[in-house]
């Protein structure tokens, strides 16, 4: 077994040897003006302008504020100032110009919110539970787990091509999901959303390629970008399921007004820009060919950028919301399970 | 460069100093053994007719002779003679003068000495020959190779897998690829672009693994022909090369076999006679890496509490042919070529929770080739003779993605299932004729045509999502695309005087899909000149057209990898190349050497656009794609010592290739991946003894492009999960030339009297080539380039068991 336990030893060395070897490539670039900017609807607009920089240079890493470059932005043709509040529709051209790093420009309209539809929701309890009291002596006097499927209208307007990205939240009378960490102890919030499950509805994955599909990278996600390709002109209905979402109540904390809770649907329509950022993303961080890229094996992918020095992204949204009051549901769902006298 | 150079003489020293003699002691031996034993040291083939040798015992005893006077020892008897054409001795019943016909047709068995052979009754047959049996200066083609089976087990490659690609990569003009894998980018041409035919049918999968293994056994291979430059009128459908690989015929004399085991796979053939007429041969090989894998994953697994792990891969390929002769004019064949991997992997909670998830996530890939076909030789007359074909060959890959997970809270469990599965589908049923006739000496005429009625479905994906009591069930509108190809050929071979020869020809196709016709027409014309016996300057002409392409995402070979039509916007590829060559052979045909020039231009390539990525995949399958042009030109030069107990080669290529998209690169043009300027490959084998063969193969070339992304910019905040981090500034495609290449492989083969061993080291002296270059970060957070470095050293151990 010597002899084997001498083989086994080179082949671990020999495999084992280093891989990667760190080194400072010899090639000519320079660096160039970056812009970056989300331009919303009815909000004023902010540019964030830097530079770029070779990747190994830690310097550059930490600062690459550009401080003598002028911003220019015309809307419509036309240079507006700070004052200025983007409308829908409104084609704003962004142009920088730097003494050290040259120019830069980037174009985008911002796109017209699609007015969310038909919107059906339908909670379903999966569990009641009326429980002892907890480690500060409450009583839960009603614990509701329930799915929550929602079907949402998208009525796509004709002639354009539009991108959308769908978003949600709730709130509930004690706080919402964004203030969630603000919140009291004494009053935490009484509704939570559980798993939204991206894979019930198919849109969601029209970004991702077979290549990708079978690698399983389209599974787990939470890409909510989609494009009207399939439904141009027409009506979409996107099918959103919640599940594991809680409702629970505690002697301490109760009275009616906790019932006053919701979700709120965001419908929001993004530039061509944004959509095809978030899919870069999305391909780099989540992607398959992503990891290949790195070793070698597939085709390098760089940033996306609308910008016209290659750095940087400009976008536009604008957007739609409907609110679905889960009040009813809940006052009935205690009502019929008895759990608060 | 220059430190390479005393290495490369070291290594070619040798070859020059070999001469070509045999030493062989045989008593009483099956004739097939003995001419194995003069193959092996000469290079020398034998061509005879089956029936001529069989049951022929020789005895003979040589030392240190010439090959003429080794043979004419052997065929000292009056019933067999031979004659030397190139590289082949060809083997022929002595005619028989008239006086003398009652003595032969007693003479059955003949016992000479020292040489000795016993010979039955003949009979001659039609038998398909390499149309590359001659030497380079005698032929009119430029850039055309035949690899025996022998010359492709001779060249060392990982794991001692015999390869039929990777020993087409020792030839100049030809770039491997990506390290380690089966690629071949031939002149500049993408890896898509070569033609690879198995007995005449098109096979679309020829490797197994991602590339790392070919798809055929070399065991099974009688020979291949190959060609770059000068592409016979025969073939088309392939813009850059050619390769006909024909598998072997049963053996008539006896049952021969053998039986390999090697680390990575296992394989086993047999051939044989079934009666008077008939014969069989059957080659059998299969991984063994699930074998090895099982126990592994049993250790990985019964360590883990919480988690199994599944993964199996396998590849196995069978070829089985059986021939049978009707009569001298006539022989039949069938047979069966199937080529299969199989990848199973994945993940499973071991037990599911009383409260929490549970996850079981399996993906299954199956892909490979399937060839059906039966083929008719005829003879109609001595000058005239056809091969009829009828066959069918199926392209498989299948993938499907399984992942169930459940979470449970209480008394109540939230079951989702998701089950995607992709199909990638080439159907195709071919007929075709080719004819051989011989209108006189001077002039050979090659003729034929055929029909194949292709159905293509691209990667249709199907998505089956279930969770509670919801299911959703999608399917992609990708449908299947039937087309119709035919073509017919004619070119004529045309000795015109001792110094001119000619092969003209003209290959008309059309390709009909989607209501559309293409016509395609590639006249091809190769001219050779020889001032005396040693030297020919040859000049060619070459259109070729490519009706279907392969889209790869990766550099990878991979079962996502989709073989498609040419429909909708795009045009059939075509190439045009002009070649010129000069060669020269010894007086003894000993070395021969080469110079071969070439410039080709490709046009309707097609390719993924820039940023296809940001394309749904939804749109048509091909609205990711592009089409643009490249051209490719080079010099290709090779030295080679043919026969002796040292052959080899020394082949180096100077070559540049770059491509122009609209969609890629800002229109602007840039170099080819393997744009690798200079190529250098050498290749020993070292008959030491009877006993001992050692083979070294050594290849450098300049490094592969990469683009390498060098600068990063600020990436926007735009207040959601896909945001923050830097992103790599866009640059020119390929701007950057990674390290130069080179790896040398060794491989020994040792006899004993049952078989043979095999040991092979790839990557000899473990010189990690670069092969890429990413972007990290250092433990301490310091942003860093690194080189990325695959394969190191890798021995390999292999046993052949002969009967």
């Amino acid at each position: 077994m010597a002899i084997l336990r001498y083989i086994l030893s080179i082949l671990a060395a020999t495999l084992l040897t280093g891989c990667y070897e760190d080194f400072s490539p010899e090639i000519d670039t320079k660096p160039v003006l970056c812009l970056n900017s989300l331009i919303t609807a009815g909000e004023p607009i902010e540019v964030k302008v830097s530079h770029t920089w070779m990747f190994n240079d830690e310097k550059g890493k930490s600062n690459h504020e550009v401080t003598d470059a002028s911003i220019t932005i015309l809307a419509n043709e036309r240079i507006v100032g700070s004052d200025y509040l983007p409308k829908e529709g409104d084609k704003i051209r962004i142009m920088t110009e730097s003494p050290t790093y040259g120019s830069a420009m980037a174009e985008v309209t911002v796109p017209y919110a699609t007015p969310i539809g038909k919107v059906k929701f339908t909670p379903v309890v999966t569990n009641i539970w009326k429980g002892d009291e907890d480690f500060f002596h409450y009583q839960m006097l009603a614990d509701i787990t329930f799915n929550l499927n929602i079907e949402m209208d998208v009525n796509d307007s004709a002639g354009t091509d539009n991108y959308y990205q769908f978003g949600y939240n709730w709130f509930s009378e004690s706080g919402d999901d964004d203030s969630y960490g603000e919140l009291s102890a004494s009053r935490p919030p009484s509704l939570s959303i559980g798993t939204f499950e991206y894979n019930a509805e198919p849109i969601f994955k029209e970004h991702v390629g077979v290549f990708e599909t079978v690698m399983g990278n389209g599974e787990d996600t939470d890409f909510v970008f989609f494009t009207d390709r399939q439904f141009p002109g027409r009506t979409y209905t996107l099918h959103l399921n919640f599940t594991n979402n809680t409702f629970n109540i505690k002697n301490e904390t109760y009275d009616e007004s906790l019932l006053e809770c919701g979700m709120t649907l965001y419908l929001t329509t993004v530039s061509e820009s944004y959509y095809k950022w978030a899919v870069y993303k999305w391909n780099v961080d989540e992607g398959i060919t992503g990891d290949l890229s790195d070793i070698g094996l597939a085709e390098s992918k760089w940033g996306y950028s609308n910008v016209s020095t290659g750095a940087g992204v400009v976008a536009a949204q604008s957007s739609a919301k409907y609110t679905i009051d889960l009040k009813e549901f809940l006052e009935r769902t205690i009502n019929q399970s008895n759990t608060i006298r | 460069m220059k430190k390479y150079i005393p290495f490369i003489i070291m290594l070619l020293l040798p070859i020059i100093l070999q001469a070509q003699n045999v030493t062989i002691r045989a008593v009483n031996q099956p004739a097939a053994t003995v001419f194995r034993s003069i193959v092996e040291q000469t290079g020398m083939n034998f061509v005879y007719s089956s029936e001529l040798l069989k049951d022929m015992k020789v005895s003979v005893n040589v030392k240190d002779k010439s090959l003429k006077q080794t043979l004419s020892e052997i065929f000292k008897g009056p019933d067999i003679e031979y004659r030397i054409k190139g590289k082949n001795v060809i083997l022929t019943r002595r005619q028989p003068k008239k006086k003398e016909d009652k003595k032969v047709a007693k003479r059955q068995n003949v016992t000479l000495y020292p040489s000795s052979i016993t010979v039955p009754k003949m009979l001659e047959e039609v038998v398909v020959v390499s149309r590359l049996e001659a030497p380079a200066v005698e032929t009119a083609e430029i850039g055309a190779k035949k690899l025996t089976a022998q010359e492709i087990i001779n060249t060392p490659v990982m794991f001692g897998e015999s390869d039929v690609i990777k020993a087409l990569q020792m030839q100049p003009g030809i770039s491997e690829g990506q390290e380690g894998l089966a690629g071949m980018n031939v002149h500049g041409g993408n890896a898509d672009e070569n033609l690879c035919m198995l007995d005449n049918v098109p096979l679309y999968q020829v490797n197994h693994f991602a590339g790392l293994f070919s798809a055929f056994n070399a065991e099974a291979i009688r020979y291949i022909d190959f060609f770059k430059s000068s592409i016979p009128a025969k073939y088309d459908g392939r813009l850059s090369s050619y390769l006909d690989v024909r598998t072997k015929n049963g053996n008539p004399d006896g049952h021969h076999g053998s039986a390999k085991l090697g680390l990575t796979s296992g394989s086993f053939n047999i051939d044989g006679p079934i009666g008077r007429r008939t014969t069989y041969s059957v080659a059998l090989r299969r991984s063994w890496f699930d074998v090895l894998s099982i126990p592994m994953l049993a250790i990985i697994n019964s360590s883990s509490d919480d988690e199994k792990i599944r993964f199996r891969y396998a590849f196995m390929d069978l070829n089985a042919k059986v021939t049978h002769r009707f009569s001298n004019n006539a022989t039949a064949f069938a047979s069966v070529y199937f080529g299969n991997d199989v990848l199973r992997t994945g993940s499973s909670d071991k037990e599911q929770p009383q409260t929490g998830w549970y996850d079981d996530d399996k993906a299954d890939f199956n892909w490979g080739n399937l060839v059906a076909q039966t083929g008719l030789n005829y003879k109609f007359k001595p000058e005239m003779s056809a091969e009829f074909t009828a066959a069918y060959t199926r392209y498989f890959s299948g993938m499907t993605h399984d992942w169930l997970s459940k979470e449970t809270t209480g008394e109540n469990t939230v079951e989702s299932h998701s089950v995607t599965k992709t199909r990638n589908n080439i159907n195709d049923w071919i007929f075709r004729a080719d004819f051989d006739w011989r209108p006189g000496e001077t002039n050979r005429v090659r003729f034929g045509g055929g029909y194949t009625l292709h159905s293509f479905l691209p990667a249709r994906t199907n998505r089956n999502y279930t969770v509670g009591t919801t299911q959703i069930v999608t399917r992609d509108s990708t449908w299947t695309y039937t087309a119709n190809e035919a073509n017919a050929y004619i070119e004529d071979d045309w000795r015109i005087s001792d110094r001119f020869r000619a092969n003209a020809g003209l290959h008309l196709s059309l390709f009909n899909i989607d209501g559309k016709t293409n016509y395609g027409i590639a006249p091809r014309l190769s001219l050779s000149y020889r001032p005396n016996e040693h030297w020919a300057v040859k000049a060619a002409y070459a259109r070729t057209n490519q009706y279907v392409h392969q889209l790869s995402q990766t550099y990878l070979s991979l079962p996502t990898d989709q073989w498609v039509p040419i429909t909708g916007k795009f045009r059939p590829q075509n190439a045009d190349k002009v070649s010129l060559g000069v060669y020269w052979q010894s007086e003894n045909r000993m070395f021969a050497a080469s110079v071969e020039g070439y410039y080709k231009i490709m046009r309707n390539l097609v390719d993924y656009r820039d940023e296809y990525y940001l394309q749904p995949p939804t749109e048509m399958w091909n609205a990711q794609l592009c089409s643009g042009k490249g051209t490719a030109r080079g010099v290709d030069f090779k030295v080679e010592k043919q026969f002796g107990k040292l052959t080899g080669h020394i082949a180096y290529s100077l070559a540049w290739s770059d491509r122009t998209f609209p969609d890629k690169n800002n229109g602007l043009t840039f170099p080819a991946r393997f744009d690798n300027r200079h190529t250098i490959n050498i290749l020993v084998n070292w008959n030491i003894n009877k006993k001992v063969r050692l083979n070294a193969a050594w290849t450098g070339h300049s490094g592969n492009r990469f683009t390498l992304l060098p600068q990063v910019w600020d990436a926007p905040e735009f207040g959601n999960s896909y945001t923050g981090d830097e992103s790599p500034l866009k640059t020119r495609i390929n701007n950057y030339q990674l390290p130069f290449y080179h790896r040398l492989d060794l491989s020994c083969t040792v006899r004993n009297k049952r078989g043979y061993w095999t040991f092979s080291l790839f990557n000899a002296y473990c010189h990690m080539n670069t092969v890429a270059i990413r972007r990290t970060y250092t433990n301490s957070n310091c942003p860093v380039f690194q080189k990325v470095k695959l394969l190191p050293i890798i021995p390999s151990i292999s046993y052949t068991w002969q009967f």
